[in-house]
């Protein structure tokens, strides 16, 4: 469900998926835990494909960035429409840096 | 019709077919034996016919030249007695083989009354004879010595021609007995013209002057028969006959052309000359009783090879019916050991096969198969039916295994729903019903998407009068999150009656939010508190949607934007929101399964048409509000269930005061 791209040493995460709900959540969690612990640490996850996450999907998305730690960054890139409000609600665009799109999120991890 | 009945009736036919052929094979031979048989009694009775016929002819001349006076000595009539026994003797014997063979042979009776006829008229003539041989001197004996030789003459020739009937009907087919029959025959002819002659001759040598020209040329004409009887023999020569035959012909033949054919010719031209012959009556008789004998002895050869052939074809016939009808003994052995073999191989292993078979696909396991040792087709189909029926035991065995494991499975399920139906009740019995507390008046709707939800809410009433709710929903749904429902229920409840006075509202979610233990799932809630003595009510919003506030005039408005959840990050911070709740204003709290629950194409219900709903409803009661709601959602839905729990906990502050405690 994710697909992977090097760019500038920053992993770009692109979830292949139109959900993250409690059917996809734990598959993403784990390919994510698989990501981080190959030793990534500079991730930008592409979110512009994704229209709908749910309770489940957000608490996947807030494990990985603590299984990434303080060392790490996640970068969210393309988060729109409800996922956009999600964030939003959940007060979880102060804790992810969000970012319009995928570029300027690697270039931003990069700097 | 069955394979098995077709192979039996097939191997039957084929033992018949084959049986019936010999049959028919022994019937020919039998018939063969019998013609052999029949040809063998035929020839018997024509051997005594023949022999008695040359001893009547023999017995004729012997009496004839006794009559004419010659030879009349003791020696004479001695030869005579001897001679008429051996006439008595063979005709006698030709009788007893007539009355013998009547069985095998045909028309045996006329036969045997020509011959008893032919007797009795030899023994009137010599009785006629007897009385005249004794006075020859008298001319008397001279004077009937003719009407004699006439009549033994026919009586000769009649035996021969009842001889020559028997052999009409029984004529062989084999080429050597034919031409052995007809050698005899034509030697008869020779024997009895030269036995003629024997009596003819001797009576012209007696007296030669006196002789007449009838006489001479009668005598003449025997001579010519028994030319032309050798000649006939010669004719028959060209078939292959047996050497000793051949040498018996040729040696008679040879003996007659170099003595007795010249004398006889002699004798007749001396006759017919007038001139004396050479030769006396005596010596003449004598020379042709000579040449009788050789020729009766061809006779006897002629009928010892025509015995000696017969017996073999009768030997050979027997052999061979013999030989055939063991045949058919063994044929018919075979054809039953056939039968046998067929039924005990083939037709009783193919019987209990298919019996076999279709028990086994009645599904009779319990059908114990044929034991056959073989390695034929038959055995290959035992084994391969013995493989079908232990899959089939196999498979019945993991059916079994599966129906159990089934039943245990719907066991468990039903276990399991009875203790989510009964934790269902009890979390149910945990929500307030509706009610009214100090002014406050309050509705929920709670829908979970299974059993039992991850949603709650609660509205409690403190000592000092203030009445506490919250609403919450934990991430995810079904067991996991409503046992974590039903600890954040107690928590809240007893953390709102606890606080103390002054405490921040705040204060109680930073304080859960830090405790949380991180392996449990995060929730997300609506904490507030209405003040029954003031227009004020205040909120903290962890994460959840922000509620709807609908004014006692119908303008809905949304308080909120948003705020971490509780237990996701130790470290969060909360706000509390205040904002007037006047009387008839009405605080409308909702759980996210009530906006994201989708329709069938996917379409998410939205804050958009909840706010158009709520907008549009505005002028109901509370109750009414949320039945109506809750009529809308399955309409969007078009079903009853639900994807993630749903719950809208309604508070309204009455447009009069109420009394304190009143509850409805």
């Amino acid at each position: 469900m994710l697909s992977t791209d090097l760019r500038n040493n920053v992993l770009v995460v692109r979830v292949e998926e139109k959900r993250i709900d409690a059917s996809r959540a734990p598959a993403f969690k784990d390919e994510m835990t698989r990501c981080i612990e190959a030793g990534q640490n500079q991730l930008v996850l592409d979110l512009s494909r994704v229209d709908f996450i749910d309770s489940s999907g957000l608490g996947a998305l807030v494990s990985c960035l603590k299984r990434l730690g303080p060392r790490g960054s996640l970068a969210v890139a393309g988060a729109t429409g409800a996922v956009s409000r999600l964030f939003t609600l959940t007060r979880m665009d102060r804790v992810f840096a969000l970012h319009p799109d995928v570029d300027t999120a690697v270039e931003q991890l990069s700097a | 019709m069955k394979i098995r009945h077709i192979l039996l009736i097939l191997t039957a036919f084929l033992g018949a077919a084959l049986l019936i052929a010999v049959a028919f094979q022994i019937r020919d031979e039998l018939l063969g034996y019998q013609t052999a048989e029949r040809m063998a009694a035929s020839n018997t009775v024509r051997e005594r016919l023949l022999l008695g016929t040359a001893a009547l002819a023999s017995e004729r001349s012997q009496t004839y030249v006794l009559l004419i006076g010659q030879r009349n000595g003791a020696s004479g009539i001695m030869e005579l007695r001897d001679v008429r026994r051996q006439v008595d003797d063979l005709l006698n014997t030709a009788e007893r083989e007539i009355t013998a063979t009547q069985a095998s042979l045909s028309n045996t009776s006329s036969s045997l009354a020509t011959v008893s006829r032919i007797r009795r008229e030899i023994d009137a003539l010599r009785q006629q004879a007897d009385g005249l041989i004794g006075l020859a001197e008298g001319g008397r004996g001279e004077e009937f010595a003719p009407h004699w030789f006439q009549e033994a003459t026919r009586l000769v020739e009649e035996l021969q021609s009842s001889r020559m009937t028997i052999l009409q009907r029984e004529r062989p087919l084999d080429p050597a007995l034919r031409t052995e029959a007809n050698l005899r025959a034509f030697g008869a002819i020779l024997s009895e013209s030269i036995a003629r002659n024997q009596a003819l001759m001797s009576r012209a040598l007696e007296n030669p002057s006196e002789i007449s020209g009838l006489e001479v040329d009668a005598i003449s004409q025997n001579a010519g028969r028994a030319a032309l009887a050798w000649e006939l023999i010669d004719g028959q020569m060209v078939v292959p006959l047996s050497e000793s035959v051949k040498g018996a012909v040729s040696g008679t033949h040879e003996n007659y052309s170099s003595t007795f054919a010249p004398l006889q010719r002699s004798l007749i031209a001396a006759l017919l000359g007038q001139v004396p012959p050479a030769l006396g009556p005596g010596e003449w008789y004598d020379l042709t009783g000579r040449t009788l004998s050789n020729i009766a002895l061809m006779q006897r050869e002629l009928l010892r090879s025509t015995r000696e052939r017969l017996d073999a074809e009768l030997s050979r016939t027997r052999r061979s019916v013999a030989l055939w009808s063991a045949l058919l003994l063994l044929g018919a052995a075979a054809v039953l050991a056939s039968i046998m073999v067929v039924r005990r191989r083939v037709v009783r292993p193919l019987e209990s096969l298919s019996q076999a078979m279709l028990r086994l696909a009645d599904n009779d396991l319990e059908i114990p198969l044929p034991r056959l040792a073989r390695a034929d087709e038959i055995g290959e189909m035992n084994d391969a039916l013995r493989v079908f029926k232990a899959n089939a035991i196999q498979r019945q065995r993991t059916q079994n295994e599966k129906q159990v494991l089934h039943a245990r499975l719907r066991d468990a399920y039903s276990q399991l729903r009875k203790d989510l139906e009964a934790a269902a009740v009890i979390q149910r019995t945990m929500l307030p019903p509706s009610a009214r507390i100090d002014g406050v008046e309050y509705h929920g709707l709670f829908r979970p998407s299974s059993l039992i939800a991850g949603d709650t809410y609660n509205v409690v009433r403190r000592t000092d009068g203030a009445i506490g709710f919250f609403q919450v929903d934990v991430a995810g749904h079904g067991a996991a999150a409503a046992l974590v429902s039903v600890a954040c229920h107690h928590a809240l409840s007893q953390a709102i009656l606890t606080r103390t006075q002054g405490t921040p509202l705040e204060e109680i979610v930073v304080q859960i939010n830090e405790e949380w233990p991180e392996d449990l799932p995060y929730f997300t809630m609506i904490l507030g508190e209405i003040d029954s003595r003031s227009r004020r009510a205040s909120i903290i919003q962890a994460g959840h949607p922000s509620p709807l506030v609908i004014r006692s005039d119908g303008a809905v408005e949304m308080i909120g934007e948003g705020g971490f959840p509780v237990g996701m990050l130790p470290a969060a911070s909360y706000e509390r929101l205040e904002f007037d709740l006047g009387p008839g204003d009405r605080l409308f709290i909702y759980s996210d399964g009530l906006v994201e629950a989708e329709d069938q194409s996917g379409e998410q219900f939205s804050e958009v048409r909840l706010r158009t709903f709520v907008r549009d409803a505005a002028a109901e009661p509370s109750a009414i509000l949320l039945d109506r709601l809750n009529e809308v959602l399955r309409n969007w839905r078009s079903t009853e269930t639900l994807d993630d729990d749903l719950s809208v906990l309604m508070l309204e502050r009455s447009a009069e005061r109420m009394p304190a405690n009143a509850v409805h």
